[in-house]
């Protein structure tokens, strides 16, 4: 069922579109590198200057986007989904700044201090700043390129890219056995839901003699109307699905997430908490917005991929908010709640794309930005010298650290979905979207899991307000840097002052949502003729 | 500066005067003349009789039922995309003064930021009505000017199935009169607090000016916008700026209290104004004004469907009224909140954001009408705010009489005049109560400003028993003199803006077909009395007879020393920088601190501005309109036109003259009382009290009326103790039942599959790859067998 247009073969061999399109990122890349060669310097002043860089870069790469993503430029590109990238760009750079900035004076901090007092002197193998914040740019830039994914190549291409840091990430955030233990797990799991997507992608290939996206589309509508599509492209998509799930802590793939966020630090577990999630929602959207929808030619996904994706929304959020209620540790409380918000991304996903693909990128806005208050939060404090963990070292954090305690409170609340904060409006949305696709148990099942999910998100806000401060916390203190408590405070700020342009990020996400595919088909068809 | 204020009494009065008398001789006979050369000329015009034919329509069934709706659909026009910035100004002060209190600034800049930012959006406030006053006048047209899309949602292409809220202005003659006295004021008492609050500048200084300037971007919020989500926006809004400025003292134990009890009583009327906006959305689909206006004029008031749902929505709105206005049931709170610092009891809780119930009354006027909810309902629902307003009017006076706290009789008094505010509106004429708050916001501002300075330099001592002679104390002579303008006000003495004002909402009552509404004139009018009294009893305390000076407990103003410990032993170290702050200073002796220039400043202008508040009643009579009128009459408050305007007679005779007389009378009584027993002879009005208390069978009015007629205790003891006893009874549930017998059931039940899921997370690779691997092939097989087996797609 190979039916190459001329159109599409010209799309494919036209590259000026596209390598107009991936200037953000290349300013990105342009950042990563000076990252990596500034961390090595032997001058104290330049290797503090890194962060600033990662931060510049990524400020850069907002400008040069708002300049060179143009609908025309798009359209020209020939992209499924036209602003899309646009929208991905804009979120991970502003909520990347709020990720370099928690970081800043947590990475290579025993070493600076030596340094600085001069008990140590300066080795280059011992310091890691500048690996770490290339990498943290080349995930987000790996996120980026997703969104000009044409074909399956670049898609997977661009997924490893966004992956294979976050595993270094993990390693050296923290510079301790257990983020060692935890980067392996991360990377050997992550290397199995790697094979498992790719073996998806093979099975796709198969089923359709096609490696572009609008090709295989056609191929699926084609197969759809002669007596339903393959059996071999239904397991393809299903095992891509499940491979996906990995990036986005869904069943059955969410195993690891706990233990890895446990062992990884705040600012670590806060990035691989949202950036992989990105990650894997642009891949979804994408792999089933283009090729899986619309197979039917009415907009729905196959059955049995739905059936699958209600399936795992289901477990996803169930069994990550019963996981959350027992722990005492707050990194894996809210490795739980970010394997639970997954669920509730995929009710979106599941309503469809006129209805439900907006509320999802929304919502992903809305929970990066609070997330980030709230793993920020436990960045900025620390209890004689160590990162905080156990809830316990929360008590009465209202006096030792008001406004950590402030954006932790707020974040979790946003999170709980608490009507002014911008969570609310993100939680809103997809239950809208919920009802309009008439999937009536699935928000029921979500309103009762925002329900219990309530229980551990209340106790961010009871444990610094109402408890009194313990003999337990008289070390807590807010780290000595400022700036993990600024962006902490920043994006706590954004739940609140966000929720006043609802409308606006309702109509980006409306806008990044939308494809271009059927237009494509109707020139192509023309052009054929 | 005292003069000034002299001046402009003087020549109200005397232009007054001359335009219809030669001579203001106290003879009865000319009296009489006086009053029908005056009272009809005024009143007659200012009732608006020829200004619009299609509002005189009115019919003698009932009073609620006023014949067609008079609504004119709004016009769009983003020319006035500016009125943005009126907006914005003072939200950028909130934002400044935030800052300078995050980061403990110890200066005057906040109170910099704030008037000037407040001087913008009185500059924008006059500027639009230059601009679009005519227009409005002319056309009767309300503006609507976009602002931001906020809200906007859709789950469906059927009428009910979207929600719109954008944030919006809805510019008609009563927003742009809010906007106008809102901002004035506000500038004026942001100017008076600068120096006010002066000895907190170590402290909260940069706190208090945040909460004002977010108060007033609230309440203009509340009034411009277009849509009833954003008047609850601004609703809240100015409720919480309530809560932080009456708590602002937060040492103080009584503080505290005193802002959450004002919090939740509030609480209760905003449970109302939120059902209420519920209901009128599940009966109209849309929260727009103009959209609601429109579907009201449309209906008749026999396809008034609904039932219930749409009849309670004018109750509700009357509970959110109670709340926020201090009515009926809720007025409770407003005594308390004078805990917080006098400007802001000038400002919030007198002259502005009490007056929010007023406006959304007004506002909301529409849904009082049969065309909304029916010739029943809408009879039942006025006459219900008319008693409410009516009883809280009587009420309010009554406690004034009994309290020894000057600063709690305003209180008290505002309580009662809001309840006029009510009553007019209850009544059905929506201009008097309009009128009222507008000449009710000046001088009540006034009086409570007085106030303040008398407390600011005694010490805090706000008993008046422990004052007397401040007439005749340097420094304090303007302000006693801007008390007694202020005090002939609220007296509503005759031909005072007040008076005007208030005899509108008199004369409806009184001329009114139905007799209950007639009934609340007469006490109205007996309550007006009652005002006079209570009001030259502080004033002729505090003013006349020996100078007394005992000065309050506090350092400062009116506020603990507990706070401002170390500003104590400065003041004690003698080099005092703080130019007399009414401290004891080393020897004992009390030096009164006279109020400065930018105190004395506003008091003038607010003076000034409480004579000429009568203005547009005065020239009413040569210009044949009233200007506040012209406001009223464009707006949705005229939509239900209800004036009786046909100008009965009150017990058989002309209406306008008989009630100058009576109200008069009356109004002289009461000053003459507290002029015997406050003035003349102390002796006999404390004698009287002593009397009145050891006589069995009259103990209880001078106690009664002391202790707010026992109200609160009264709450306490029928809302208090039985939801302490609840709440024991709940602990000790939840204690026993819950905890020990439901959760060890129930409760435990996440807990153990949390548990029966735990051996799957051992933390090893090997059996995390493994549980991933089943998983996925438990997908596939179970796809493979259920789905692929019967080749479905």
């Amino acid at each position: 069922m190979n039916t190459m247009t001329p159109a599409i073969l010209a799309a494919s061999t036209n590259l000026g579109p596209k390598f107009m399109l991936i200037a953000p990122e290349a300013v990105l890349f342009v950042g990563a590198v000076l990252c990596a060669v500034m961390g090595l310097s032997h001058a104290r002043a330049f290797r503090a200057m890194v962060p600033w860089i990662a931060v510049v870069a990524l400020i850069a790469t907002f400008v040069t986007m708002l300049k060179v993503w143009t609908p025309e430029a798009a359209t020209a590109a020939q992209l499924p989904m036209p602003m899309l990238g646009k929208y991905i760009i804009a979120l991970l750079c502003v909520v990347g700044v709020g990720h370099v900035l928690a970081s800043i004076g947590s990475v290579d901090r025993a070493v600076e201090r030596q340094v600085a007092s001069g008990t140590g002197a300066f080795d280059p193998v011992r310091v890691i700043q500048g690996e770490f914040y290339a990498f943290l740019l080349l995930s987000l830039c790996g996120g980026m390129l997703l969104c000009h994914a044409t074909d399956l190549v670049w898609l997977f291409l661009a997924f490893e890219l966004c992956s294979l840091p976050t595993y270094v990430l993990v390693a050296i955030g923290r510079g301790a056995d257990r983020s060692m233990e935890a980067a392996i797990k991360y990377f050997f799991l992550g290397a199995m839901s790697t094979a498992t997507l790719l073996l998806g992608f093979a099975f796709l290939y198969g089923a359709t003699g096609t490696l572009e996206l609008s090709a295989m589309r056609e191929s699926f509508q084609m197969q759809a109307q002669t007596g339903g599509i393959g059996s071999v492209a239904i397991v393809g998509m299903l095992l891509a699905v499940i491979g996906i799930c990995f990036k986005l802590a869904a069943v059955p793939m969410h195993f690891y997430a706990p233990d890895v966020y446990e062992g990884a630090s705040s600012p670590v577990a806060a990035f691989i908490s949202f950036v992989p999630k990105v990650q894997g929602f642009v891949t979804l959207i994408v792999l089933l917005g283009t090729v899986g929808w619309s197979a039917n030619g009415d907009s729905s996904i196959p059955p049995v991929i739905a059936a699958v994706l209600w399936m795992i929304a289901v477990l996803t959020m169930t069994l990550g908010n019963i996981g959350a209620l027992l722990q005492r540790s707050a990194k894996r409380m809210l490795a739980y709640s970010s394997i639970a918000n997954s669920g509730y991304m995929l009710v979106g996903i599941l309503a469809g794309p006129t209805v439900g693909i907006d509320a999802t990128l929304l919502y992903l806005l809305t929970y990066g930005v609070a997330n980030l208050a709230t793993f920020g939060s436990l960045a900025a404090i620390e209890r004689n010298g160590h990162e905080v963990d156990s809830i316990d070292d929360l008590a009465g954090l209202r006096v030792r650290a008001p406004m950590v305690a402030a954006a932790l409170a707020i974040g979790a609340l946003s999170l709980t979905g608490i009507p002014p904060l911008l969570g609310f409006w993100g939680k809103l949305d997809l239950f809208v979207a919920s009802a309009e696709s008439h999937q009536r148990t699935l928000l029921v099942i979500m309103a009762l899991n925002s329900g219990v999910a309530a229980f551990y998100y209340l106790r961010l806000v009871a444990m610094p307000f109402v408890q009194e401060p313990t003999p337990r916390t008289q070390g807590v203190s807010p780290v000595p840097s400022v700036w993990p408590r600024l962006s902490a405070l920043i994006f706590a700020a954004g739940c609140i002052a966000l929720p006043f342009f609802a409308n606006q990020l309702k109509g980006e996400a409306a806008a990044a949502a939308r494809t271009d595919l059927d237009k494509q088909a109707t020139v192509a068809q023309s052009v054929e003729k | 500066m005292s003069t000034v204020a002299i001046i402009a009494l003087a020549s109200a009065f005397v232009t007054h005067a001359t335009a219809h008398t030669p001579t203001a001789s106290m003879e009865p006979a000319l009296l009489t003349t006086l009053a029908l050369a005056l009272g009809d000329g005024a009143i007659a015009a200012a009732d608006g009789h020829a200004v619009d034919a299609a509002h005189a329509v009115h019919s003698t069934s009932g009073y609620a039922d006023v014949g067609p709706l008079h609504f004119v659909k709004a016009v769009a026009n983003t020319d006035f995309a500016w009125l943005k910035w009126m907006l914005l100004a003072p939200l950028v002060s909130v934002i400044l003064c935030g800052a300078m209190a995050m980061f403990k600034v110890k200066g005057r800049l906040p109170a910099l930021f704030t008037v000037a930012t407040f001087g913008l959006s009185t500059a924008m406030a006059i500027a639009l009505y230059f601009q679009f006053g005519p227009t409005l006048f002319a056309t009767h047209a309300p503006l609507t000017v976009p602002f931001m899309d906020w809200l906007s949602l859709t789950w469906g292409p059927g009428p009910f199935q979207s929600f719109t809220a954008n944030l919006g202005f809805y510019i008609d003659g009563i927003s742009m009169l809010w906007m106008l006295f809102v901002t004035v004021l506000a500038t004026l008492i942001a100017l008076y607090a600068s120096e006010y609050m002066e000895s907190d500048l170590k402290a909260g200084y940069a706190r208090f000016f945040f909460a004002v300037s977010l108060f007033v971007t609230s309440m203009l919020i509340l009034v411009m916008s277009d849509n009833l989500v954003g008047l609850y926006l601004g609703w809240e809004g100015v409720g919480l700026c309530s809560y932080m400025l009456i708590g602002y003292y937060a040492t103080q134990p009584g503080a505290t209290a005193a802002a959450k009890k004002a919090f939740i009583m509030n609480r209760i009327g905003d449970l109302g104004l939120a059902l209420a906006i519920f209901l009128i959305w599940t009966n109209y689909g849309t929260v727009q004004y103009d959209s609601l206006f429109q579907a009201i004029a449309g209906s008749t008031s026999e396809a008034v469907q609904g039932g219930w749902s749409k009849a309670a929505i004018p109750f509700l709105l009357l509970l959110a009224v109670c709340g926020k206005s201090a009515q009926g049931p809720l007025f409770t709170w407003l005594p308390d909140a004078m805990w917080g610092p006098t400007p802001v009891s000038a400002l919030i809780h007198a002259a502005t954001m009490v007056t929010a119930g007023i406006y959304l009354l007004a506002r909301m006027a529409p849904f009082y009408t049969v065309q909304a909810i029916g010739p029943e309902w809408a009879e039942t629902a006025l006459l219900t705010v008319g008693w409410i307003g009516c009883f809280t009017a009587f009420i309010g006076a009554t406690i004034a009489c009994g309290q020894f706290d000057y600063k709690r009789v305003f209180a008290y008094s505002t309580i009662s005049s809001l309840g006029y505010m009510v009553m007019g509106l209850g009544v059905g004429t929506a201009f008097g109560g309009v009128y009222y708050v507008f000449t009710h916001a000046w001088f009540k501002a006034l009086l409570f400003l007085t106030a303040g300075a008398v407390m600011h330099g005694m010490a805090g001592q706000v008993d008046f028993r422990k004052l007397g002679g401040l007439l005749r104390v340097p420094g304090f002579r303007l302000t006693m003199i801007c008390m007694l303008l202020g005090c002939l006000w609220l007296a509503t003495a005759p031909f005072s803006a007040a008076a005007e004002s208030k005899d509108i909402i008199l004369l409806t009552a009184l001329t009114s077909h139905v007799q209950q509404v007639q009934w609340m004139g007469w006490i109205g009018v007996l309550t007006a009395g009652i005002t006079a009294y209570y009001a030259f009893r502080v004033w002729f305390r505090l003013a006349l007879g020996p100078v007394k000076i005992e000065p309050g407990a506090d350092q400062h103003a009116d506020h603990g020393h507990d706070d401002h410990a170390g500003h104590a032993d400065h003041a004690h170290g003698g080099a005092d920088a703080h130019a007399g702050h009414g401290a004891a200073h080393g020897g004992g002796a009390f030096h009164p601190h006279a109020p400065g220039f930018r105190i004395s400043l506003v008091l003038t202008l607010l003076a000034i501005g409480s004579v000429l508040a009568g203005l547009p009643s005065y020239l009413a009579h040569s210009q044949g309109f009233n200007w506040i009128q012209r406001f009223v009459q464009n707006s949705s408050a005229w939509m239900r036109a209800g004036n009786s305007e046909e100008h009965g007679q009150i017990l058989g005779r002309d209406a306008h003259s008989t009630l100058f007389i009576i109200a008069t009378t009356v109004v002289v009584a009461g000053f003459l009382l507290a002029w015997i027993l406050h003035a003349k002879n102390r002796a006999l009005g404390d004698r009287l009290r002593a009397s009145m208390l050891n006589t069995t069978g009259l103990k209880w009015i001078p106690l009664g009326s002391e202790h707010g007629w026992y109200v609160d205790q009264f709450y306490n003891a029928i809302i208090g103790v039985p939801a302490w006893l609840g709440a024991q009874l709940l602990a000790f549930t939840d204690r026993f039942v819950i905890d020990g017998v439901i959760v060890a059931a129930i409760g435990r039940f996440p807990g153990f599959v949390a548990r029966v899921f735990q051996p799957l997370y051992t933390g090893t690779v090997q059996s995390y790859a493994l549980t991933m691997a089943g998983g996925i092939g438990l997908i596939v097989a179970w796809v493979v067998w259920v789905w692929l087996s019967g080749g479905a797609s």
